[in-house]
């Protein structure tokens, strides 16, 4: 009587086997359908052949010498202009350069002895330079509308992000020139710059717009790391061909002149399906049977790689990190492999002393799939004596920021949204207007940010480095040790950093580093005061 | 009407079915539970939302749900061993297991299984809701002869 009132037995095994059947199916479906790992962005697929990885060598951007040494700063002139350049074997590519070459010429300069560089825009368009990771003054850090105007440019006006011309009072426009100061108080690291005008960074990186920069000091020069020939920049970024050898972007506006943004399988980010490193596809470099100073760069867009250095016999060289974004570690880390997110910097030393002579080490992206998959080998060419060394203290300069000393802390989420008639991205709700102030501190303040994300988003910040405190409400990441100015934030994640505001009062930025997000509103101002 | 004669009638011969205090703490689990779970997908959104204590709270209410899960399976062997109801047991179990998948999923932020199994999870608990509270948790009466 009870099976009567009720379900049957039969009914009751059915219902709980479709249920059962729904749930199991829609996970199988979502395990399918889900890029596992997550990916960054729409790739673009190139329209000519492209060459077998490890055939050209790696080629090392020139360092710049400066034009004039006097009164203890150095003086640097960089054109920028357009220029054609061979990066695919037997294709003529045009490019927006910085003197010529892409990447730019490396600039190398000491600790506390200040650089100005003078820019002179030869480009169709206005630029503006920002060096990332420059403890730089607010009039000299590349705010993305202190423009500086090429003479082609007439009378044009800038335009925001819907069409409507973005006014900002407090934009410092230059004709033709601008001179950029950087005082260089700052640890010894990596740097890089590139352009960072409002809307159209993200194509104007991808054009060529992006060059090195190392802060060097007596302390690391001391310390006796791989050095010289032996120590080696290199610059990753993913790149796209088509058919006319171009670089190959999904701009709306190509001429890069009016109308910003991409069109829409990409607004997640433009990945390419060419891995360059300092400007060579997939090189190769002859290396000792020594240990070398890898200087990484991820210049790329969009595109995050999971490194790992791999021999032919499939054995694994350990990665020993050194330094991050913002200079050496307190002490070395070894890493299995090590992830990197768009503008972060690593500094690892690699020994390849126990390679045979005619070896093969190849750098793999473990977050790639068919040729993004590779980044670029060393081929062991010869034993070599060896008197470099990786000592267990690096540093002992690193800022130790508390939390008890924080005045302040906010919360900040970065995720998509509506930004005028279309897609955007998103820091706190809103899309970045130069005129509005978004967080204003105190010189000299120690904060801790709590950053959310909805997808990956790398968080940048201009004027400081800072410590990762936390990451996803536990401890961070091996990989998250020593300064940074970028952290990588994966979906759904958050991290909390610390840092003080010091050096310099005015107007700053903090954005992702995704440049397409950064392009289509993830930007915010800090203001110092 | 005719029903409620029928029922007078029926519970004249034999003691209407009534919920035993174990049946009581399971239901009150059970209801605990989905209490507990319908929070988590709303502390996400506030986390997602830019409140970086969203996050603290849905591991707090992770952490609730699974401690819930686990007295809830215990009720339910309870249940089972003292009025032979089985069912209670095996869909707490299934239940509980999601849930640990769903713990590890979200701790090692695979939101591809955390998203879906959570959204599962949640329904698969309103309908063990639903089956605790809508009869009387008693030991099953053996159908007489004939009733089938």
């Amino acid at each position: 009587m009870s099976e009567g009132r009720g379900l049957s037995r039969r009914r009751v095994l059915g219902i709980g086997g479709a249920l059962g059947l729904t749930a199991a199916g829609w996970l199988g479906a979502s395990a399918a359908l889900s890029n596992r790992p997550p990916v960054t962005g729409g790739e673009l697929r190139s329209a000519v052949p492209l060459p077998p990885a490890f055939q050209v060598p790696l080629p090392i951007p020139r360092v710049l010498t400066p034009v004039d040494t006097a009164g203890g700063v150095d003086r640097y002139a960089i054109t920028q202009r357009a220029t054609t350049a061979e990066i695919l074997p037997g294709v003529s590519t045009p490019l927006w350069t910085y003197e010529g070459t892409f990447p730019g010429p490396t600039i190398e300069s000491r600790r506390g002895r200040p650089v100005t560089v003078t820019h002179r825009n030869l480009l169709p368009v206005p630029t503006v330079v920002h060096l990332h990771g420059g403890h730089t003054p607010a009039d000299s850090d590349g705010y993305p509308t202190d423009l500086v105007i090429p003479e082609s440019w007439g009378n044009s006006v800038h335009t925001g992000h819907d069409g409507h011309v973005m006014h900002d009072p407090r934009a410092v426009t230059s004709d033709l020139t601008r001179d950029y100061t950087f005082p260089m108080n700052q640890r010894p690291t990596l740097l890089w710059y590139h352009d960072h005008r409002m809307d159209f960074t993200a194509p104007a990186i991808w054009r060529g717009l992006a060059g090195m920069h190392i802060v060097r000091d007596d302390a690391e020069d001391a310390l006796g790391l791989p050095a010289g020939p032996r120590e080696l920049p290199l610059m990753i970024a993913d790149r796209a061909f088509a058919a006319d050898g171009s670089l190959d972007y999904p701009s709306i506006d190509r001429t890069l002149r009016t109308k910003p943004g991409v069109e829409d399988p990409y607004v997640a980010g433009v990945l390419g399906d060419v891995i360059l490193v300092n400007g060579a596809p997939w090189p190769v470099c002859e290396v000792d049977a020594a240990r070398y100073r890898l200087r990484i760069l991820n210049a790329s867009n969009a595109r995050h790689y999971e490194l790992e250095a791999v021999t032919e016999d499939g054995r694994r060289l350990d990665l020993v990190q050194i330094g991050a974004d913002q200079g050496l570690l307190a002490a070395p880390i070894t890493h299995a492999t090590l992830p990197m997110a768009p503008a972060e910097r690593h500094d690892l030393v690699v020994d390849f002393a126990g390679v045979p002579v005619g070896g093969l080490v190849r750098l793999v992206n473990r977050l790639g799939s068919g040729r993004t998959a590779e980044v670029m080998a060393f081929r062991v060419a010869r034993e070599a004596a060896d008197d470099s060394r990786v000592p267990d203290v690096l540093s002992t300069d690193l800022p130790e920021w508390n939390r008890s000393q924080a005045v302040r802390v906010r919360d900040l989420s970065f995720r998509a949204g509506r930004m005028g008639d279309g897609h955007g991205w998103l820091i706190d709700g809103r899309p970045f207007d130069p005129a509005r102030t978004d967080v204003t501190v105190r010189l000299g303040d120690v904060e801790v940010w709590r950053l959310i994300a909805d997808v990956h988003h790398p968080v940048h910040l201009h004027l400081v480095g800072f410590r990762v405190l936390s990451r996803g409400g536990g401890a961070p990441l091996p990989h998250d040790a020593g300064l940074k100015d970028t952290v990588s934030l994966r979906p759904g994640e958050s991290a909390e950093i610390i840092t003080r505001f010091d050096g310099y009062r005015g107007r700053f930025l903090f954005h992702c580093h995704n440049a397409e997000h950064e392009d289509m509103g993830m930007m915010a101002n800090l203001e110092v005061v | 009407m005719v029903t409620a004669v029928n029922d007078t009638r029926a519970a004249a011969t034999r003691p209407a079915p009534r919920t035993r205090p174990s049946g009581w703490v399971l239901r009150s689990l059970t209801a605990a539970h989905l209490l507990a779970i319908v929070g988590q997908p709303v502390f996400a959104g506030v986390y997602l939302s830019g409140d970086f204590d969203g996050l603290r709270l849905h591991a707090l209410g992770a952490d609730v749900v699974f401690y819930i899960g686990i007295a809830q399976l215990i009720a339910a062997i309870v249940v089972w061993v003292r009025l032979g109801l089985a069912w209670p047991f095996a869909a707490s179990l299934v239940v509980l297991a999601a849930e640990t998948v769903q713990y590890l999923a979200g701790m090692e932020g695979a939101l591809w299984l955390h998203l879906p199994l959570g959204v599962l999870t949640v329904a698969g608990i309103a309908l063990l809701f639903v089956a605790v509270w809508r009869r009387p948790l008693a030991r099953p009466v053996k159908p007489e002869a004939g009733d089938e």
